[in-house]
C-alpha cells in the first residue's frame, strides 16, 4: 500500500519534471561540440559534411591578463567552414588584444531577421542578412549603428552614394557592414536559342521562345520581382518614416498610367513564350529544357551553368512594351550585410569582428570558395569577379536597379495582384479597381 | 438562493467570522500569521507560516511593487544606449520592457492572489485550533501533519504539482496572451526598443471592421467560415472512411488481413511533415501529378468540363482555391483514415456477438446490422472522441500549412491586404501573422476567437451527445 503511494508520487514529480523540461528549453547554445577540423579549402563547402550546429572554437593562447570575450557569430549553412577559418584568422590579428571564444551558428541570411526578432536579447552578437530586412531590424532597435572605422568602411565599399552603402543605411547611419553586392536578379539566358542582340526586349525575347516551342519566365506573384515593372515604367513606391509606404502605382495621371502596366503585365502573360513560375519551378524547367531564359539571381547560377554547359550566359533585364512604348525594366538591387546586435554585451568587439570578415581580403575569399559577388570595390574589380557572367550581369543591372526599401504591408497585396495578372484577371475586373485596391493594401497603416 | 451559493457565501464569511469569534491570537493572526500556531504549540508551523509571510513582503516590495506600478502604462521609459569606446561596450539607461511587464506583471498578480488566498484560510485554520484546544481534543504535531498528507489528504498531495504545472504552463501563459489583445504589441512597438502600451478593445473593433484598409473583418468571415467547413469535413470524412476500412478489413471473407492492415499503418509511420511536403511536390502546378495527367488526357477531359480554366495548361491541385480545398481534404483522409481505422478496429471488435446474431436471425441485412448496430454503438463509444477531434481539426495546423506554404498565392485582394488566404484556418492565418507580420495583437485576439468557437462546440457537443448514462439506449 504504502509503496503505491511512493510510487504514485515518484510519476506526479516526474511528469512534472517532464514539464518543466520543455518550458526552460529555450537556450539553443547548450551543449559545446568539440572543434571541427577546419579542412583546408579545397573542397566546395557544400561537399564538405559538417553537420554540426555550431562549432565552439578553442580560445588562442594569450597571457591571462587579457579579457575573455565571447562572442556568438551566425551566418549561412553553407558558409560555415570559410567562417571557421575566418575566426581563426581574426584571433590570431587581434591575439594581443583579448581572448576570444566565438561560436559559430547556422541562421540563412534570407530568415535572420525572423530569428532575430523573436527575441533580440538571445540573438547572435554578429549576424548575416539579406539588406531588405535592414528597415525591419533598425525600426526594432536590433542593430548597432556602426561606430569604428565608419569611414574607411564607406569608403572601401565606394562611398556613400554606392548601392551597397545606402542598402546598410538607415536615415543617414550606416547600421551594417556590405558584404556581398549579389543578392538582386537579372536575365539569364541559353545562347543556343538568343543572340545579344534578341535579349534587348522581352517581346523579341517571347517571339524567339515560342517559335521554338520553349518558354521564358519571370515570377509575377512576388512583389519583389513585380516591382521591375511598375519602377521602370516611371511610377513610385517609397518608405515613409512611420514603416508605411507610399505609392502611386494606381496613378491615372503618369506619363505612363498604372492600367498601362497592369494591361502590359496581362499582354506579356497571355504570350505563348511566356509563363510566370516561381524559383522552384524555374530550376526544373532550366533542367528539363523547356525554360530557355528567364529572370532570376545568383543563387540558380549554378543550376543555368551546369544545365546550359556553354550556352550559359546572363544580362540586365530586357525593355518591355507599355502604352506603345520600350521601358528599360528595373529591379530591386540586393546586397547581403553583417549586423551587429545592439543589445550585444560584447558589441565594440562584435563590430570588430563583423568589419574583419567583411573586409577586403575575406570578400576575395568569399568570392573564391563561395563565388559571392564582394561589395568591395577593389575586390569587385578583379578580373576574376568580372568573369562571372552573373556577376557582370548584375553590374549592368545595377544602372536600373534601386535599394530596397519598402514597408512590410507591400508583399501580400502585390503577390496577390502579380497572381492576377499571371493568371490573365479571368473574372474580367476592372484594371484601375485592382490597381485601387493594391495601393491600399501597399500604403495601409500598420495595425 | 440554492446550496451551492449558501455554500460559496459561507466559505467567503468564513475568514471574517473566524476573526471576529476567535480568541485573541487568532486575531493576532491577522496580524502575524503563524501567532495561533505559536499559542497552540505547533512552533514548527508557526515558524514555516512566519517565513512565509516574510518571503511574500519581501517579494511584495522588491518585485511586485516595481512590476505592479507600471502595469497600467507597460512602461513609459524607452531604450537609450550610448556607445562607449573605452569599455567597446553600450551603455544602457535603466529602461522599461513592455512584455516583461506584462509577464511579470501577471505572475505577480497570481503569486499575491495565492497568497492572499493563504491569507485568510490561515485565519480559519488557527480558529478551528482554538476550537480543538477548547474542546480538549488531540492537536497534532508536525509529523502528524506531515503524515496526514500521506493518508487522510494523500489527494492533495497527488494534485499539487499537476496544478502547480498548469499554474505555470497553461494559465499564466494563457493570461498573458489574452492581455495581448488588448494592447498595441505589434511590429511598431517590438520591446525591448519600443514601449507597447494598453489600447482597451481597439483591436476587437478591428477585426469585425471591413473597409479598404482594414479587410479583418471580411478576412476572418470567410477564414473562419471555411474552418468549420474543414473541421467538419476533416472530421467525419477520416471517421466514416475509417469505420468502412476497418470493416472491409475485418470481413471474414478478407484474406490477408494483417498485410491490409501494416500497409494502413506504413502510412502512419511515416512522419506527416516529410509526406506532406512531399505530397506537395507532386501536386505542385508542374509536378509529377500534372505531367501524368497531362500525358493520358485527364487535364484536356476537365477542361472540357470546365473543372480546369482554359488558359492554363495544368491542374491547380494546390493554387486554385477550390480544388485546393477539396484535395487538402482529400490528402487529410489519406493522413487520418489509417489512425481511425485502427481505432475502429478496437472497438469494432468489441461489439457484443449477441446482438448481432439476434438481429441476423430476426433477418437483418448487411446494411441494416451496419446503420442499425454498428454505428450507433461506434458513435456511442467514439463520442467524445469525435468531439476532440473536431476541435482539434479546427486548430489542425500541419495539413494546411505544409501544403499550401509558398505554393498558394491568394486572388482576393481584400483578403491579401488583412494577410489572410482562402485555404487559411484561424490558427495559419494566426501563424502567419505572427510568424511573418509580427502582429501579436491581431493574432491575439485571432486566438482569443478560436478559443470561444472551440469552447461553445465542445460544451455544445458534450452536453448533447455524451449528457448523462445513454448505455442501455445506444442502439437507438
Amino acid at each position: 500500500m504504502k509503496k503505491r503511494k511512493v510510487l504514485a508520487i515518484v510519476m506526479v514529480v516526474m511528469m512534472f519534471a517532464g514539464l518543466t523540461a520543455c518550458g526552460k528549453n529555450t537556450t539553443t547554445n547548450s551543449t559545446a561540440t568539440p572543434t571541427p577540423t577546419v579542412a583546408a579549402a579545397t573542397d566546395t563547402a557544400t561537399a564538405t559534411p559538417e553537420p554540426t550546429k555550431e562549432a565552439e572554437a578553442t580560445a588562442t593562447q594569450a597571457p591571462a591578463a587579457l579579457e575573455t570575450v565571447e562572442l556568438t557569430m551566425w551566418g549561412a549553412e553553407e558558409d560555415q567552414t570559410m567562417l571557421a577559418e575566418m575566426v581563426e584568422a581574426f584571433k590570431i590579428a587581434y591575439a594581443d588584444k583579448a581572448n576570444f571564444v566565438i561560436n559559430l551558428g547556422v541562421e540563412s541570411e534570407s530568415t535572420a531577421k525572423d530569428t532575430v526578432l523573436t527575441d533580440i536579447e538571445a540573438a547572435a552578437d554578429v549576424f548575416a542578412f539579406a539588406d531588405d530586412q535592414l528597415n525591419e531590424l533598425v525600426n526594432a532597435g536590433a542593430l548597432q549603428a556602426v561606430q569604428i572605422d565608419t569611414d574607411a568602411i564607406i569608403a572601401a565599399n565606394g562611398g556613400s552614394e554606392a548601392g551597397s552603402v545606402k542598402a546598410a543605411t538607415s536615415d543617414g547611419t550606416l547600421y551594417a557592414y556590405p558584404m556581398t553586392a549579389d543578392n538582386g536578379y537579372f536575365m539569364f539566358y541559353n545562347k543556343e536559342y538568343f543572340t545579344a542582340d534578341d535579349v534587348m526586349s522581352l517581346d523579341k525575347m517571347m517571339e524567339v521562345a515560342a517559335n521554338a516551342g520553349k518558354q521564358i519566365t519571370m515570377q509575377f506573384d512576388s512583389g519583389w520581382y513585380l516591382y521591375s515593372f511598375f519602377q521602370g515604367a516611371g511610377l513610385s513606391l517609397q518608405l515613409q518614416t512611420d514603416g508605411t509606404n507610399l505609392c502611386d502605382w494606381n496613378s491615372a495621371t503618369n506619363a505612363i498610367k498604372g492600367v498601362d502596366v497592369a494591361q502590359a503585365m496581362l499582354d506579356i502573360a497571355a504570350n505563348p513564350g511566356f509563363v510566370s513560375l516561381g524559383d522552384a519551378a524555374f530550376v526544373t524547367g532550366v533542367q528539363d529544357g523547356s525554360i530557355i531564359a528567364g529572370v532570376n539571381g545568383t543563387w540558380n547560377a549554378n543550376v543555368a551553368a551546369e544545365s546550359w554547359g556553354d550556352n550559359y550566359a546572363a544580362t540586365k533585364l530586357p525593355t518591355y512594351t507599355v502604352a506603345g512604348q520600350q521601358v528599360q525594366m528595373s529591379s530591386f538591387a540586393g546586397y547581403k550585410l553583417v549586423g551587429v546586435n545592439a543589445y550585444s554585451d560584447n558589441v565594440g568587439w562584435a563590430m570588430y569582428l563583423a568589419e574583419w570578415i567583411t573586409n577586403y581580403d575575406n570578400q576575395v575569399k568569399r568570392f573564391e570558395t563561395r563565388g559571392l559577388g564582394p561589395s568591395n570595390v577593389e575586390a569587385g574589380a578583379s578580373a576574376s569577379v568580372q568573369a562571372s557572367p552573373a556577376i557582370a550581369a548584375l553590374a549592368q543591372q545595377s544602372l536600373y536597379a534601386t535599394v530596397q526599401r519598402v514597408g512590410g504591408n507591400y508583399w501580400s497585396p502585390t503577390e496577390t495582384f502579380g497572381a492576377i495578372m499571371a493568371a490573365g484577371n479571368t473574372d474580367g475586373t476592372d484594371l484601375q479597381t485592382l490597381l485601387d485596391n493594391m495601393v491600399a493594401g501597399i500604403t495601409a497603416p500598420v495595425q | 438562493m440554492n446550496k451551492k451559493l449558501i455554500a460559496l457565501r459561507d466559505g467567503f464569511l468564513r475568514p471574517g467570522k473566524s476573526f471576529i469569534e476567535g480568541d485573541i491570537f487568532v486575531k493576532l493572526s491577522a496580524l502575524f500569521m503563524g501567532a495561533g500556531y505559536f499559542r497552540r504549540k505547533q512552533f514548527i508551523k508557526g515558524l514555516l507560516i512566519t517565513i512565509f509571510q516574510l518571503v511574500v513582503i519581501f517579494f511584495a516590495y522588491t518585485v511586485a511593487v516595481p512590476y505592479l506600478s507600471k502595469i497600467t502604462t507597460l512602461g513609459t521609459v524607452q531604450r537609450e544606449s550610448v556607445f562607449n569606446f573605452e569599455t567597446m561596450k553600450n551603455e544602457e539607461n535603466d529602461y522599461d520592457h513592455s512584455f516583461k511587464i506584462l509577464l511579470y506583471g501577471i505572475i505577480c498578480i497570481v503569486i499575491l492572489t495565492a497568497a492572499v488566498i493563504i491569507y485568510f484560510t490561515n485565519l480559519v485554520r488557527v480558529r478551528n485550533l482554538q476550537l480543538l484546544a477548547e474542546k480538549g481534543k488531540h492537536i497534532n504535531n508536525i509529523i502528524e501533519d506531515i503524515r496526514a498528507y500521506k493518508n487522510d489528504k494523500f489527494h492533495m498531495t497527488l494534485l499539487f504539482f499537476p496544478i502547480l504545472g498548469i499554474l505555470l504552463f497553461t494559465i499564466i501563459p494563457l493570461l498573458v496572451m489574452i492581455s495581448v489583445a488588448f494592447t498595441n504589441y505589434d511590429q511598431n512597438h517590438m520591446p525591448p526598443t519600443s514601449l507597447f502600451t494598453w489600447v482597451g478593445v481597439e483591436n476587437f473593433k478591428n477585426m469585425f471592421t471591413n473597409s479598404v484598409t482594414i479587410s479583418f473583418g471580411y478576412a476572418f468571415k470567410k477564414v473562419l467560415g471555411w474552418t468549420l467547413v474543414w473541421a467538419f469535413f476533416a472530421t467525419f470524412t477520416n471517421y466514416i472512411g475509417g469505420i468502412l476500412l476497418a470493416m472491409f478489413i475485418n470481413n471474414r471473407k478478407t484474406k490477408f488481413q494483417k498485410v491490409w492492415r501494416m500497409l494502413f499503418v506504413v502510412a502512419i509511420a511515416v512522419p506527416q511533415f516529410v509526406s506532406l511536403l512531399l505530397v506537395r511536390n507532386f501536386f505542385a502546378d508542374t509536378g509529377i501529378v500534372n505531367t501524368i495527367c497531362s500525358n493520358i488526357g485527364l487535364t484536356h477531359i476537365l477542361q472540357n468540363i470546365g473543372l480546369v480554366s482554359e488558359n492554363i495548361t495544368y491542374i491547380p491541385f494546390l493554387t486554385n482555391p477550390g480544388w485546393a480545398k477539396f484535395m487538402i481534404i482529400l490528402i487529410n483522409m489519406w493522413v487520418g483514415i489509417p489512425y481511425l481505422m485502427l481505432i475502429a478496429t478496437g472497438v469494432l471488435m468489441n461489439i457484443p456477438m449477441d446482438i448481432r446474431e439476434s438481429a441476423r436471425i430476426d433477418g437483418a441485412n448487411g446494411f441494416q446490422e451496419f446503420t442499425r448496430i454498428t454505428m450507433p454503438y461506434m458513435l456511442f463509444v467514439t463520442g467524445p472522441f469525435l468531439v476532440t477531434q473536431f476541435v482539434g481539426n479546427i486548430n489542425n495546423f500541419n495539413v494546411v500549412y505544409l501544403l499550401t506554404q509558398d505554393v498558394y498565392v491568394t486572388l482576393d485582394q481584400a483578403l491579401a491586404n488583412s494577410r489572410a488566404k482562402e485555404i487559411d484556418l484561424l490558427i495559419s492565418w494566426l501563424f502567419r501573422l505572427t510568424n511573418e507580420y509580427y502582429n501579436y495583437k491581431m493574432a491575439s485576439v485571432i486566438g482569443i476567437m478560436v478559443f470561444i468557437i472551440c469552447a461553445i462546440f465542445t460544451l455544445i457537443a458534450f452536453n448533447s451527445m455524451i449528457r448523462g448514462n445513454k448505455e442501455e439506449n445506444f442502439q437507438v
